[in-house]
């Protein structure tokens, strides 16, 4: 039996995560791409709210590409974002005062996005990219078209 | 691991200059001089934030730490950015 499958059944048996946490797990670990199959690191909270279950995944990079064509000509944005800098920034948002983080939920709801600062954590941010394997997006304007691909690797 | 070396390269019709290599680990000796003070700025922020001042340095330097390998790159069809962080 495959190392990670034994260990996410283990803490399915000792209790620590549920039978749909097991099943999402398995099913992430049966996707995966063999280049980024194995260990995964992170949290996902168990179903008794505690931080039980330890989780790694191999990809160390998120990375953007952005292709656009315009009149001019091709633009290219081309962004490769370590995971790290991405979970430190997850942190960084506990660090800010509960008074700005209520202005700025206000402000975000005023703007149509109903996101609640103080509830972004490390935590949601694995399970982003649990499910963020491969996201292409394509934009069409009038004059312009835009492809936006965001993946992990 | 604290990066050490930034790569700038911009080109576009106004402006040509060759690769930078920035030498980041030459910022210690200013900030190592300069520490008491930033302590100082940080440590009056934490307490106007009501903020833990060893959970904001720890956030600080894992910010600073994972910097390592960002690598953008923007290209158009007559210029070109390229920042990379090794």
């Amino acid at each position: 039996m495959n190392e990670n499958r034994r260990q996410i059944l283990e803490m399915l048996a000792a209790g620590k995560i549920t039978a749909d946490e097991a099943e999402r797990l398995i099913a992430a670990l049966e996707s995966e791409p063999a280049a980024t199959a194995g260990v995964f690191t992170g949290n996902i909270a168990g179903s008794n709210g505690r931080n039980d279950a330890t989780v790694k995944t191999h990809a160390k990079y998120l990375r953007v590409l952005v292709e656009s064509t315009e009149k001019d000509g091709p633009t290219t944005v081309n962004v490769r974002v370590p995971m790290q800098l991405l979970r430190a920034g997850v942190r960084l948002a506990s660090l800010i005062p509960a008074q700005a983080q209520d202005q700025l939920d206000a402000k975000l709801s005023k703007h149509g996005i109903p996101l609640t600062v103080s509830q972004i954590k490390p935590e949601n941010l694995e399970e982003l990219i649990d499910h963020l394997e491969d996201l292409t997006v394509d934009v069409d304007a009038k004059e312009e078209k835009a492809k936006v691909r965001v993946f992990c690797e | 691991m604290i990066p050490n070396v930034a790569v700038l390269q911009i080109e576009s019709p106004h402006c040509h200059m060759p690769t930078l290599w920035l030498p980041l680990f030459l910022l210690w000796i200013p900030l190592i001089l300069l520490s008491p003070l930033i302590l100082f700025v940080i440590l009056a922020a934490c307490i106007a934030g009501r903020v833990s001042f060893w959970k904001a340095i720890a956030t600080f330097l894992g910010i600073l730490c994972a910097l390592r390998g960002l690598n953008v790159r923007v290209t158009t069809y007559d210029s070109k950015v390229l920042v990379r962080i090794l």
